[in-house]
């Protein structure tokens, strides 16, 4: 059952600790054998802390090496949080763990969700769920209290995103909540997502082909029972104090401009500001109303984020200011507030405000016009299918406009019947869909992402064929060369990494995302945006490579994305760079557990090293495989012209193994570096494994000749024929 | 285009003289409620110590695909058929001096003829388990009448849509309870 009351969590037998926050178990539902039981949350908690940690823990110790992203044995592990269902501010998120088949090579990632599911199930008495095995025929699951059944889910398969939230209401009710997959899914293609009624999506990773493989349409929730936080009066002052609410009135908005600034549009729409996830204090979605619906003759409401923006208009990236990612404590401002327009006035008193205020200008691509009703509908494709907006809004919807340009295409149609023309409606609308339904042979080349399309269609020609129309803003216009396709490692687009889309920032914070990338399996700047402090912003430029300012910062960064997917928050609500106790205070708050930001730091870098352990055992990681990763993406020019260097960005990439306490060749972490966070058991493990290294006498130091890239090549071609 | 309808009309002028202060959710062009259920779970956190659907005096009608959400509470009837419904009245449920029909739930039987005698659909009163899962009670809106700092969903609604009735000039086409009456 549930929990009722408060003495059903205290006294139950498991929870030594008396922990409230977490509801004490886990379900394990089996595809396979439609074998369903229970895990007891007690056995990992405090340690490994909710979410992402645990999950790591249960992967590590569940999933074996060889699996692959479609094998029966692949799991999809999904955590709650201990603050889900509290009342603390962004605990209504969720993560999820699975080899993912949209990483190149497939590889353990991750994610994150809001949404009204993730309480919904801790209503129900569930921290989270494991689903293995694999139906023969279409299933979805029905979790409603103790009862958990696996339905056949034959009137379901084929339906959209919507039609399927739709009808699983329609049966059960309104208080039932649905994560569900679309068409895509079920097509096994590679960058389907899973996604709720309110369209907060597991999109990275392809998580809703995992699904698909496993003929898993929904899971449909409903709970009747509470959740308890142990200090209620501390949960009231979290919601004051967390990125210091205005508490003030969010009109609708009616607006007639849309589009990055310097870049916008004339168009008249309106726009509600909406919270993802029950208990949230903030509202960072843009609730679009009356847009027209790629599939219903009814304008629709649309719940957009900040990638959606650049399908609307792209004449120009996004331009950034040096703040957001080196705030000044006198203007730092959440990204939730920013996102929700619901930000303070600046503080000019800053004595760095005119240097952290400095907009970097963004690189002009010019490679479709404006066009309000064409990106809604790209947007709603995505949103009805289940795919994933990054690959088709920022990979290849550029791919298509730059390649177009530089005749790419010329006399092919991409199997759409059509001139390949980015900015046609019909063309993309038809291109998405044989994507989805793997229509004709680019249909089905295409739905296994851009990254393996690409490859298949011939790699040199149709990623790093130089495209000739980007122009430099910070170099008063002059033009610069760009790939066609904005790869960003690990089969992901690219994202504030210098260049390409959200490319326009400087080398300290670009070297500092594509590290962070480097050390991830996916696109890492959704789930770890880097920050740090503007004190240390002169330190990192003056030597970006060599900054022990910028290498604590991605530490902090990572630790702390560990930490916000684990306590349970958000990507725009934590960390609070100048309240480095918040999630330990949340933590507190929901579970009694006197947990110190030490603590959790530790068990951050424990999550960590768990996932660097599965990447290791699981799928071969070593530095030169994620070095080559995203050396490509550093060799194309950044908006001032400038490039790695492969020697310092070694050294660079040296320091932060040293930091972990990895070996410089491989990149495995040291056996004390698992039992400093109480891992004896993976380093023991590893060593069986041969994957535990022994310290060289004497520090590594051979960095052998940068991997070839072959826009690079191009570019001399071109440099020799003047 | 079709016609922009975007949250329910909380009151009209006529409904508004029917009902005492209670809990109404602001006009879309004042304040758009964002559905982060907030009221609904501190309304359970204040009231029982703990969250949940069967915990809260407040609820939302979640638009999951318009996301236009409508907020249900207590509109506390003048002519109160929940309080006449009940076997128990005086005791188990009870009037205060501002007109507050609230429950005092040590003395509640859990037949539900409250709930089934409130006017509204879904009905305003809920029946939660009690602690040792056995038997049944009412929970109502009370306007958290013991609380100094009033209804704790006002106080942390974090896009203020929500306010009091008596309070409020801005409900939706502007209409304040007091011209209503």
């Amino acid at each position: 059952m549930p929990n009722f009351s408060i003495s059903d969590i205290l006294d139950n037998p498991s929870n030594k600790q008396k922990l409230y926050g977490y509801c004490g178990r886990i379900a394990r539902i089996n595809l396979t054998t439609g074998e369903v039981s229970c895990l007891d949350t007690y056995q990992y908690v405090p340690k490994y802390v909710g979410g992402r940690t645990l999950i790591h823990r249960i992967f590590w110790d569940e999933v074996p090496a060889g699996t692959g992203a479609f094998d029966e044995g692949n799991k999809f592990i999904y955590m709650n949080g201990p603050t889900t269902g509290t009342g603390i501010p962004a605990g209504g998120r969720s993560a999820a763990c699975a080899i993912g088949p949209s990483v190149l090579p497939e590889q353990f990632t991750f994610g994150n969700i809001g949404g009204w599911f993730a309480t919904e199930l801790k209503y129900a008495g569930y921290d989270g769920f494991i689903i293995e095995g694999k139906s023969d025929t279409p299933v979805y699951i029905k979790i409603e209290d103790d009862k958990i059944d696996i339905l056949p889910a034959d009137d379901l398969w084929g339906m959209r995103v919507h039609q399927t939230q739709a009808a699983l209401e329609e049966k059960y009710g309104h208080d039932f909540k649905s994560m569900v997959i679309g068409p895509a899914g079920e097509n096994l293609v590679r960058i389907a997502s899973i996604t709720t009624s309110n369209d907060c999506a597991f999109a990275k990773g392809g998580f809703g082909a995992v699904w698909g493989s496993k003929k898993l349409k929904a899971v449909t929730v409903r709970g009747t029972g509470m959740v308890a936080p142990a200090d209620i009066e501390k949960v009231k002052t979290l919601r004051m104090t967390m990125n210091n609410p205005s508490m003030r009135p969010s009109p609708i908005l009616h607006l007639d401009k849309l589009g990055v600034p310097g870049g916008e549009f004339d168009v008249q729409y309106d726009r509600g500001n909406v919270a993802c996830s029950p208990g949230c204090n903030q509202r960072c979605n843009a609730l679009l109303f009356n847009g027209v619906s790629a599939f219903e003759d009814q304008p629709v409401n649309h719940i957009e984020k900040c990638v959606s923006a650049s399908t609307f208009s792209y004449k120009t990236d996004i331009p950034a200011p040096v703040g957001m990612f080196w705030p000044t404590k006198q203007n730092y401002c959440a990204p939730c507030k920013l996102l929700g327009r619901d930000f303070p006035a600046p503080d000019f008193t800053d004595p760095d405000f005119e240097a952290q205020g400095k907009v970097i200008l963004p690189d002009v691509y010019d490679l479709w016009k404006p066009d309000y009703e064409r990106g809604t509908i790209v947007n709603d494709l995505c949103n009805e299918y289940g795919i994933d907006k990054w690959e088709i809004d920022v990979w290849l919807q550029t791919w298509l406009g730059m390649g177009k340009k530089e005749g790419l295409f010329d006399g092919m149609d991409l199997g759409t019947g059509r001139e390949v023309d980015v900015e046609d409606t019909q063309f993309i609308r038809t291109f998405i869909d044989n994507l989805v339904y793997r229509k004709g042979y680019y249909g089905n080349l295409f739905a296994e992402g851009m990254a393996r399309a690409i490859r298949e269609m011939g790699y040199d020609k149709y990623s790093d064929t130089i495209y000739h129309g980007r122009h430099s803003q910070m170099l008063n216009g002059q033009r610069l060369d760009i790939p066609v396709s904005l790869e960003g490692g690990w089969g992901q687009s690219v994202h504030w990494q210098g260049r390409g889309y959200e490319g326009s920032v400087e080398k300290p914070t670009w070297l500092a995302a594509c590290l962070i990338r480097m050390l991830s399996t996916r696109d890492a700047n959704t789930v770890e945006h880097f920050h740090s402090e503007f004190e240390y912003h002169a330190e990192a430029m003056a030597d970006p490579y060599h900054s022990p300012n910028l290498i604590r910062a991605i530490i902090n960064v990572q630790n702390n994305a560990e930490i916000k997917d684990s306590v349970m928050s958000c990507e725009w609500q934590s960390p609070d760079p100048w309240w480095p106790t918040m999630e330990a205070e949340m933590y507190a708050a929901a579970t009694g557990y006197p947990m110190t930001a030490e603590e959790l730091h530790e068990a951050a870098c424990r999550s960590k090293l768990l996932m660097r352990a599965i990447l290791i055992r699981n799928h071969g990681r070593n530095r030169k495989m994620e070095i080559e990763q995203v050396w490509r993406t550093m060799c194309i020019p950044d908006s001032w012209g400038e490039v790695a260097d492969w020697q310092q960005w070694n050294e660079m990439v040296d320091l932060i193994y040293e930091a972990r306490d990895w070996d410089l060749e491989t990149g495995w972490p040291y056996r004390e570096a698992y039992e400093k966070v109480g891992l004896k058991d993976v380093a023991d493990e590893m060593e069986k494994l041969g994957y535990l290294p022994k310290r060289p006498a004497q520090r590594w130091h051979d960095y052998g000749e940068p991997p070839f890239v072959k826009f690079q090549e191009y570019q001399k071609q071109e440099a020799a024929q003047g | 285009m079709a016609e922009k309808v975007y949250a329910k009309e909380p009151a009209t002028p006529e409904e508004l003289a029917n009902y005492g202060n209670h809990i109404v959710q602001y006009s879309p062009d004042y304040s758009f409620c964002t559905g982060c259920e907030s009221c609904s779970i501190l309304c359970g956190l204040t009231h029982e110590g703990f969250t949940g659907p069967g915990n809260s005096r407040i609820r939302i009608d979640l638009g999951t695909r318009s996301m236009v959400h409508t907020v249900l509470a207590c509109q506390q009837c003048n002519d109160h058929p929940c309080y006449d419904a009940c076997p128990k009245k005086g005791q188990a449920m009870k009037i205060d001096e501002k007109g507050i029909v609230y429950i005092e739930e040590e003395f509640c039987i859990g037949c539900g003829l409250c709930a089934r005698a409130c006017k509204f659909q879904p009905s305003r009163i809920a029946m939660k388990k009690n602690k040792d899962r056995k038997q049944w009670k009412a929970v109502k809106c009370d306007l958290c009448r013991n609380r100094p700092e009033g209804p704790a969903c006002i106080q942390y609604c974090p896009a203020r849509c929500i306010g009091l009735s008596e309070d409020s000039t801005f409900v939706s086409g502007g209409v304040r309870p007091a011209q209503a009456e």
